[in-house]
């Protein structure tokens, strides 16, 4: 089909919150009906399955699929409390060597028939799990933490996708400290998006809860919205439908309850 | 060419056309007839994927060769190229680069769009790029190097040795300049906005000052 939206996410630099992100937007993007898979293309350190608490269930990948040893749908993982979304492993890690750009392109054109949104989990690097990963994708979003060296190799992504034609690129920053913004410790929203010269797509704040998520195997937009993180992430897959949601600001952030309290006040009760 | 290495001299490999032969086959009797040192490398349509360029790349360097660039038609041995660290460089397939007569020096080469960290854009003539290069690209040319955008890159002028060459932009903040023979790091502090800046060669070091209209003409 051909309105499926195959999305790569990449990041360049490891440990920016590709694979959260990933999982995140998956079950946001399933939660508003979409339906949805998530195909790890990082199966040599695969861990997709675990953010979204599906690592038991794994019987078949992908490779099974395309050496036709099973169906499509004994690979497909459905996910426990969001049956909109589904996960499919593109390999096994003890199989590095057997992916090539036209299995991945096959993988996906198999999934683009009966899903809206395709989401590629790209291994970080540029190398050939990235070329594998990125040889599939129509659409990219790049995953970018406000730090020098996370925005250069982000940069140098982008390049790479620009020739191979994948468009558009969009961005997310990601695990933003607004409090470090403010007293410019850190990069600026504006440093980033200076240099990389991209639509962004979201921001999403520095979360603990990201963590205990993470360890528990639940995304955090499983959940109520009542954590920062999560609330990015519902926006993010807001936004891909088309939706227009303003973009979270790091300096009204930064005040949190008080400042809140403080409004609340001056709105209701004078 | 004596004791010296003439580095300009770059000569050209071409894979064979892949519908006749594969290259792994044809490369023994082709570099029987290739010369040893630099050189170009013309991929045609080969795909070729990161192992695969690292076996060509040791084969060549095994036997005294080094590649200076890859000219590729497909954008997949592009990123391969660029993955272990090649220049490589994407051409309409039919045109081969060997059909066009090098800019001889002195003549314009005109860059649209951002140079991304990773990138290295060079020139035997001088270089105008219009949009920004960003920290981690490289531009450099046998001629001036002209930014009309943002310069946070490594630039190199004068790549050949010319002295009088410059490098100019709208707002100078590289992470390293070369002049000729002459490097210098970029300075750190904030440009003025709006104000182009210019570096040049003055008594064997690199000077930053305002642009000189009337210096870009010159050359």
């Amino acid at each position: 089909m051909s309105t499926t939206r195959t999305i790569l996410i990449c990041s360049g630099k490891g440990g920016v919150g590709k694979t959260t992100t990933t999982a995140n937007l998956g079950i946001a993007l399933a939660r508003r009906g979409a339906s949805t898979v998530v195909l790890d293309a990082d199966f040599g350190l695969r861990n997709l399955d675990l953010l979204l608490g599906l690592e038991n269930r794994i019987v078949y990948t992908a490779q099974e699929v395309l050496a036709e040893t099973c169906r499509l749908e004994q690979a497909l993982v459905k996910h426990k409390q969001e049956p909109n979304l589904a996960l499919l492993p593109a390999g096994n890690p003890r199989m590095l060597e057997w992916l090539t750009p036209k299995d991945m392109q096959a993988i996906v054109a198999l999934l683009e028939e009966r899903f809206d949104y395709v989401l590629i989990d790209c291994p970080a690097g540029i190398e050939d799990g990235f070329k594998n990963a990125a040889a599939a994708a129509r659409e990219a979003v790049v995953v970018t933490t406000p730090e020098v060296a996370a925005v250069r190799d982000a940069d140098r992504v982008i390049g790479l996708l620009n020739t191979q034609g994948v468009s558009p690129v969009q961005l997310v920053l990601n695990r933003v400290r607004p409090k470090m913004m403010s007293t410019q410790e850190m990069l600026s929203v504006d440093d980033v998006t200076d240099i990389l010269a991209l639509p962004l797509l979201g921001l999403v704040f520095e979360d603990e809860q990201v963590i205990v998520s993470t360890n528990r195997g639940e995304p955090l937009t499983l959940g109520p919205a009542n954590s920062p993180a999560a609330q990015a992430y519902t926006n993010i897959a807001g936004r891909l439908q088309g939706e227009d949601i303003p973009l979270m600001d790091p300096a009204k952030a930064r005040q949190g309850l008080r400042a809140k309290m403080r409004r609340l006040m001056q709105t209701k009760i004078f | 060419m004596g004791l010296f290495l003439d580095i300009r001299s770059v000569k050209t490999l071409h894979l064979p056309d892949q519908r006749l032969q594969h290259w792994r086959d044809a490369l023994p009797d082709l570099l029987n007839t290739c010369p040893v040192g630099r050189l170009d490398l013309h991929c045609g349509d080969w795909s070729l994927t990161c192992s695969d360029l690292r076996d060509l790349q040791r084969i060549l360097e095994d036997s005294g060769r080094q590649i200076h660039r890859l000219e590729v038609t497909v954008a997949e041995t592009v990123v391969s190229a660029a993955a272990i660290g090649l220049d490589g460089r994407l051409c309409e397939a039919g045109s081969s680069d060997e059909d066009k007569p090098s800019p001889p020096p002195g003549s314009l080469t005109v860059h649209q769009g951002t140079l991304r960290s990773g990138d290295h854009l060079q020139s035997d003539g001088s270089l105008l790029v219009v949009g920004d290069v960003n920290p981690g690209a490289r531009i450099s040319a046998a001629g001036d190097v002209l930014v009309w955008g943002r310069l946070r890159g490594v630039a190199h002028a004068g790549r050949d040795g010319a002295t009088s060459t410059r490098i100019v932009s709208l707002h100078l903040r590289p992470l390293q300049l070369r002049i000729a023979d002459v490097v210098a790091r970029g300075p750190e502090d904030q440009p003025i906005a709006g104000m182009a800046e210019q570096a040049r060669l003055v008594d064997g070091e690199i000077v930053i000052e305002p642009a000189q209209p009337q210096a870009l003409a010159r050359s």
